[in-house]
């Protein structure tokens, strides 16, 4: 197995005083497609936002790539209010932020990753539209480009496809096994059904009962 | 057109560039208010800020103190972090503006001041804006829209995504927090001339005809303040036509206009292709 590109060593998360997990030991390997399964509760979105350095960890340590590199998050799609009048790309123009300069436009090369994320999701032709006129599959390829203009080495994506009907769940997944396989890309994601997991990669992250491990799907534990 | 601006120029120049001001920087924060779904806050601030400017004539200190030291205490209340609490941050936006405007009368009424003045320090009167208010207003307004202008897309962007914000490394709660302190600040400094109903207009009215006309961000960004100026013209010029009271004729003409903005929408929208619409 690849060195690992994020580690958690003992590490505790926490609501107020309620522990939701504690001692979590994980080494995700570099190169990595990882559903995140577990019953609803169990933490794997706190898990994985923690790691993104959303929620702060009580004790033990998380080393992460993210202060070079930051990730790059794919929310759900209805995270991004349809009241916003802005177009996709806009949105993926997002992603550029740590990039940019105050006040100044994009950059020809700038303009061209944002053409370029577009274009791998098949999303190109749509730039001009307004977010909110897209369909929930078309959305969340939008988010998807979003986290790919700033060339992450991680992708982390918060159930992805919970929204989506068969044939967008299809298409997305398909593209986010793509970019694993072609472009070497470490994809985290939650989701809620163990078996479709299996069939997306050897290795699931299980989490429950207040621990999370990596599970190789032909029976050995990886990780503990 | 011409001969009316000119002539309301001549008698009431203060009243016009301080309704223009404040009618162009209320909308452009507007956007934001309304895009944040925080409609609420508008109307809580500007009750609020007269709240100040009532103390203000008990305590004897200037309007613009008062008011600013409330607003900027009830911005600060509303900045708690609400997710976890029994009851909702809207609730609390709720009480402190029954709160704010019932003490508003109540000091008012202790201040041994008139009907006058309660109306006054609730509706403001834009036309007896003063040249020392105007220098305040001034003095306040512009580094503000310049700070405004300096940080609308981290803004824009914490605001639309705050967790994909983070993510790339965007302080959301300096961002969130500035905005708001500047609404604050706006809102006390122009509470005294344009009057809690005229704030929460240029808040809400003509940004959502911006918003209900244009698809495209930055294009409402640029004729929410066109609009709300457009309508304060119109508004001025009728009130000084027909002897109308300024404030409410200035609100009339911003409803007017977005009510004209939201039948051209919809028309165009039923009539042209979706292909062609902007």
């Amino acid at each position: 197995m690849s060195d690992p590109i994020i580690i958690c060593s003992d590490v505790c998360i926490a609501y107020g005083r309620q522990e939701v997990l504690h001692g979590v030991n994980l080494e995700i390997p570099r190169g990595a497609f990882l559903p995140f399964t577990g019953a609803n509760g169990s933490g794997k979105t706190t898990l994985l936002r923690a790691v993104l350095g959303l929620l702060p960890i009580r004790h033990g340590t998380l080393q992460t790539p993210f202060n070079k590199n930051p990730a790059g998050y794919v929310p759900q799609h209805r995270v991004i209010d349809p009241l916003y009048p802005v177009s996709v790309k806009q949105i993926v123009e997002m992603g550029l932020y740590p990039e940019r300069k105050w006040f100044r436009p994009l950059t020809v090369q700038q303009k061209k990753l944002v053409i370029d994320a577009l274009e791998q999701l098949d999303m190109a032709e749509h730039m001009k539209k307004n977010f909110r006129e897209l369909s929930g599959g078309m959305k969340q390829k939008v988010l998807i480009a979003r986290a790919l203009v700033c060339q992450p080495e991680v992708i982390i994506m918060d159930e992805p496809t919970s929204e989506l009907d068969e044939e967008s769940e299809t298409e997305v997944l398909n593209h986010l096994l793509q970019l694993n396989r072609d472009h070497g890309k470490t994809v985290l994601m939650v989701h809620h059904d163990l078996e479709l997991a299996k069939k997306l990669s050897d290795i699931v992250c299980k989490v429950g009962r207040g621990n999370a491990q990596i599970i190789n799907i032909n029976g050995g534990q990886t990780d503990a | 057109m011409h001969d009316a601006m000119a002539c309301l120029y001549c008698q009431f120049p203060e009243a016009l560039t301080a309704g223009l001001l404040i009618s162009a920087i209320c909308a452009l924060l507007g956007v934001f208010v309304i895009l944040k779904r925080a409609v609420f806050i508008g109307i809580t601030l500007s009750e609020v800020a007269a709240c100040g400017v009532a103390a203000s004539f008990l305590l004897g200190i200037p309007p613009f103190a008062g008011s600013l030291v409330l607003v900027l205490g009830a911005v600060s209340l509303l900045a708690l972090p609400f997710e976890n609490q029994r009851i909702p941050r809207d609730t609390l936006m709720g009480i402190l503006f029954i709160a704010a405007t019932a003490l508003t009368i109540l000091l008012v009424c202790k201040s041994g001041t008139g009907l006058m003045e309660v109306n006054a320090v609730l509706y403001g009167d834009l036309i007896l804006a003063s040249t020392k208010e105007l220098k305040i207003l001034f003095g306040i307004l512009t580094p503000a829209l310049i700070l405004f202008l300096a940080i609308l897309r981290p803004t824009l962007y914490t605001f639309m995504d705050r967790e994909g914000a983070k993510v790339l490394g965007i302080k959301t709660w300096v961002w969130e927090t500035i905005y708001f302190l500047m609404l604050g600040v706006i809102i006390s400094a122009a509470s005294q001339i344009a009057g809690a109903m005229l704030i929460f207009c240029y808040l809400v009215v003509c940004p959502a005809a911006a918003l209900v006309a244009s698809k495209r961000i930055w294009v409402v960004l640029t004729i929410a303040p066109l609009l709300s100026m457009l309508a304060t013209f119109i508004g001025m010029v009728v009130s000084f036509n027909f002897d109308l009271p300024t404030n409410q004729t200035i609100c009339m003409s911003c409803c007017i206009l977005f009510g004209i903005t939201a039948l051209a929408s919809l028309t165009y929208r039923q009539f042209m292709p979706v292909s062609q619409q902007a």
